[in-house]
């Protein structure tokens, strides 16, 4: 699906906007209101072409899993997702993800991105995926930072020629020997014998 | 949903209510037309916004594959010249025959078919369809119309019966998943049995304007200049030349090969001369493009070619646009193409299998284009043999170095040999395939290789039980299925490491995996080690008369094997020293801590090495074993090991086993640099302390692609 838009890094020729991020509001999506802040910020930001069904797909199956971005009342970023089964596997998708081009390099992107995986992981899904064009360095650089890896390799995945790569995120496993020692049946974080510091989840 | 609503009106309700419907789509016996506008809009009014009418099998997932109409990134035909058909292009003089009543504007306007056909065929190369590129030519299109032009004619139809010829190649050799695109050609008129004579048409054309160019330079006023005669003759040549190397190349056995590479220099040559006809042509020509955006020399646009007048040929999906590379850069595309031809052209057709691996590895390092790979694996495979020539049985034999089973009929019909030889053939296939899908295909047939082993090994446990592990006495029969099963551990550990290598070549690790994958890296490299000492000593002890009369080729076998062994040693101390290096440098450095937000390192560590784990390549292997080895590791200890030294001392000593080899000296350079390099950054680090905040260690690929060499900065 669509590239990940975000500029890792300074801005560039376009004047960055000043704000601070407190100033960042971030909502759920609400409903039909909404819709056309994230159709017009997608359809300016991204070359590839969605009729107003697919937005409609994503938002009404999976509306928890899209947010918005606003600064004093204006939509500057949206992201937007979808959750289910696959092959036996349930799994997030990261379907859209824009911020206008003065506001990037600020954390807005990374903002979206991990409130739409909390919800994911909080709803069980074992694992979040999505494309990414290999020269998009930002978004490669905010997945990875977030514990995404790149699976595979896509040859020439876009219109444009360009290649992709599949961004995948696991989350942990519970430990089945836990599982059974545990009497309620509450999946517990796995235990690591490792010498680096346990996973911060927040 | 779509309805066949004609006409100007904008999207939605709104429009022309009772405007009369087009005359150019005829009403058929069963249909008639009718304005279905005032329907849709009283439709519309009925719906509030935001619902949507729902029917059985039209779910949110299947809307999403609606078309918008008229919206220029989904509907392809709103972007039309506006004409409907081929004919309707032609009658509205697209492309005449003759392109012009004047002699040398006509030749002008063929050399600009003739450059954009050219650039069209590079484009298609490139991952375009045939529809969009090469058959967006209206005399190609309609073929029979250039039948009185006997220079165009000639051209288009060598023009098609070489697409046709590479569209064969690739369809046959089908390892091309990912661009299927470009063997569409449904609804082309891509084959026509008259084809087949097209080159002595060429050939006399080609004679003509031979003899026109010797004519002209005696003229002191010309009818046609002599630039013009040199521009069409080096074209008509590159085509025939092209044409023949393609054929000579499909030649079984290797048969043609050796005529295959004058074609191929017949050709290069020829693109020289077509570059050096740029300026006259150029100079000769008025309204041009830029030459290098161009798709001709003469820098003026074509005439004779629609693009969209095959948008109904092409998938319902939006279509790709396609930006025609231009005339330079499609000349640059063909002497690519062709120094690969070349390259395989001239490949010695060696039977021993480790040849062919390597040849296919060194082959793929820059890249090839799709054309070369296929003609490479139809090379190779044929037949259901190596070369079409060598069974697979007969190549097994020969890479396990038995001297005994060559000849052997039991050996090569043997069920395991046979399963072995289809495990080959499959992976040679693979490995010719572009490399981002052949790495997926590698990690899967990880399984099938790791299967037959465990047949393997199985089947010599029934076979001969107690008898296996006692050295005496040990029949031919058991030997051989011994060392059959080390052999195929073997492949599926170079199978492993390719998988592992390719992924630094794809660049999908990011610095934080490194320590890892050297880590899985060299542990696969110690397996395979291990297992070909094994069966390199167990080779050497041969018993019988025989040893005499093979000794002298036997021991160069092995002693080639034995190399070849510490070349694997020389690449595992690498890996150990660079897994142990990065761990040391996670463990006692901050800058190297990777954020843990969602997950942690044994999850990337699970994902990455998934097919491994799942085909258990190596045995035992897990996250665990690998925090266990890189746990505790410091500098001061990865500096106390020396793996970089000894590497460097392997490298050295193998100087002189492959001393008629350039291509494995200069690896060995390249070790060695890698080594020193890592080695000097290791014992700054150990001098100024792993934990100093001011210290940057980036990672750079300057010496090898897979090993990385570290930098020390001081920030």
């Amino acid at each position: 699906m669509a590239a990940a838009e975000c500029g890792g890094g300074s801005p560039a020729a376009a004047a960055a906007a000043e704000f601070t991020a407190a100033e960042i509001e971030y909502v759920s999506y609400g409903g039909e209101h909404h819709l056309p802040l994230v159709m017009s910020l997608v359809d300016d930001e991204l070359s590839e072409p969605y009729s107003i069904f697919t937005y409609r797909y994503f938002v009404y199956l999976w509306p928890h899993l899209t947010f918005l971005a606003f600064h004093k009342g204006k939509c500057v970023g949206t992201v937007v997702c979808k959750m289910g089964d696959h092959r036996g596997t349930f799994r997030g998708y990261i379907a859209m993800l824009v911020v206008i081009k003065s506001y990037r390099g600020r954390g807005i992107a990374t903002e979206l991105v991990t409130r739409s995986i909390r919800v994911m992981m909080e709803s069980g899904c074992e694992e979040v995926t999505l494309e990414a064009e290999v020269t998009n360095k930002g978004a490669l650089a905010l997945y990875g930072r977030l514990g995404f890896i790149r699976a595979k390799r896509l040859y020439r995945y876009y219109l444009n020629g360009v290649d992709a790569f599949r961004l995948k995120l696991l989350f942990p496993r519970p430990d089945p020997a836990l599982l059974s020692a545990n009497k309620d049946g509450r999946h517990k974080q796995h235990a690591e014998n490792s010498a680096e510091s346990s996973p911060i989840y927040i | 949903m779509a309805t066949n609503y004609e006409g100007g009106g904008g999207g939605g309700g709104g429009g022309s209510g009772g405007a009369a419907p087009p005359k150019s789509i005829p009403s058929g016996d069963d249909a008639v037309w009718a304005d279905a506008a005032p329907l849709i809009e009283a439709a519309c009014n009925d719906l509030q916004e935001g619902e949507l009418v729902h029917g059985e099998n039209f779910s949110l997932f299947a809307a999403m594959s609606a078309l918008e109409i008229m919206d220029p990134k989904m509907d392809p035909g709103i972007e039309s010249s506006g004409y409907c058909s081929v004919d309707e292009a032609i009658e509205n003089g697209i492309a005449p025959v003759p392109l012009s009543f004047d002699r040398t504007v006509d030749v002008k306007h063929t050399l600009d078919v003739m450059d954009h056909l050219l650039a069209c065929e590079a484009t298609w190369h490139n991952g375009h369809s045939l529809a969009q590129t090469v058959f967006s030519c209206i005399y190609i299109l309609r073929i029979e119309r250039t039948s009185p032009h006997p220079l165009l004619h000639s051209y288009c139809r060598v023009m098609r019966a070489t697409c046709n010829a590479v569209v064969s190649a690739v369809s046959d050799a089908r390892t091309h998943e990912e661009e299927d695109l470009f063997t569409m050609s449904y609804g082309l008129p891509l084959k026509d049995g008259g084809d087949d004579k097209c080159l002595s048409i060429l050939n006399s054309v080609e004679e003509t304007v031979s003899r026109q160019l010797q004519f002209e330079s005696l003229q002191t006023n010309p009818d046609l200049e002599e630039g013009y005669c040199r521009a069409v003759l080096c074209r008509l040549r590159f085509r025939k030349h092209f044409y023949h190397a393609l054929t000579c190349m499909r030649k079984p056995q290797g048969r043609g090969l050796e005529l295959a590479r004058k074609h191929i220099a017949a050709c290069l040559s020829e693109l020289d001369n077509m570059f050096k006809s740029l300026d006259f042509l150029r100079s000769h020509s008025f309204y041009q493009e830029s030459a290098v955006t161009s798709t001709t020399a003469s820098g003026c646009r074509p005439i004779g070619f629609d693009v969209s007048l095959n948008s109904r040929l092409l998938s319902p999906t939006p279509p790709r646009a396609v930006k025609v590379l231009s005339w330079i850069d499609a000349v640059s595309y063909f002497e690519k193409l062709l120094h690969y031809l070349d390259t395989i052209c001239s490949f010695s057709l060696d039977p021993a299998l480790e040849s062919v691996l390597h040849f296919i590895v060194k082959f793929q390092l820059s890249q090839p284009p799709l054309v070369a790979r296929a003609h490479l694996q139809l090379l190779l495979v044929h037949d259901g043999k190596l070369y079409g020539r060598d069974s697979f049985s007969d190549v097994i034999a020969r890479s396990l170095a038995l001297p005994d089973v060559t000849k052997d009929k039991e050996f090569q019909t043997n069920e395991f040999v046979l399963q072995l030889g289809q495990l080959l053939i499959n992976l040679i296939k693979i490995l010719c395939a572009n490399t981002a899908w052949q790495r997926r295909k590698l990690g899967k047939i990880l399984q099938d290789w790791s299967v037959i082993s465990i047949q393997l090994e199985l089947a010599l446990k029934r076979e001969f039980g107690e008898l296996l592990n006692s050295s005496v006495d040990e029949s031919v029969c058991m030997k051989v299925s011994k060392h059959l099963l080390m052999w195929a551990q073997e492949q599926t550990y170079w199978i492993a490491l390719r998988f592992l290598t390719l992924g630094f070549e794809l660049q999908l690790y990011s610095p934080s995996e490194y320590c890892m994958v050297y880590w899985y890296m060299y542990v696969i490299f110690m397996k395979q080690v291990e297992t070909m000492q094994i069966r390199i000593v167990a080779g050497t002890r041969r018993k019988g008369k025989k040893k005499r009369d093979h000794h002298a080729r036997d021991s160069g076998r092995d002693a080639m094997a034995s190399s070849y062994c510490l070349l694997l040693q020389c690449y595992m101390c690498l890996s150990e020293g660079l897994a142990m290096m990065l761990a040391a440098l996670r463990n006692e450095s901050n800058a190297f801590q990777m954020p843990n937000i969602f997950n942690s390192e044994q999850e990337r560590f699970i994902q990455h090495f998934e097919l491994l784990q799942k085909a258990q390549v190596p045995e035992h292997i897990s996250y665990h074993i690998f925090k266990e080895s890189t746990a505790h590791a410091c500098i001061s200890d990865v500096v106390k090991h020396n793996y970089f030294r000894e590497a460097q001392r392997i490298a050295a000593s193998l100087k002189g086993s492959f001393s008629a080899d350039p291509e494995r000296l200069a690896e060995l350079r390249l070790i060695e640099q890698v080594a020193e390099h890592n080695r000097i950054a290791l014992n700054v680090i150990n001098q100024v302390g792993a934990g100093d905040p001011t210290l940057r260690v980036p990672l750079e690929f300057t010496h090898h692609n897979h090993f990385v060499v570290a930098v020390v900065k001081r920030s």
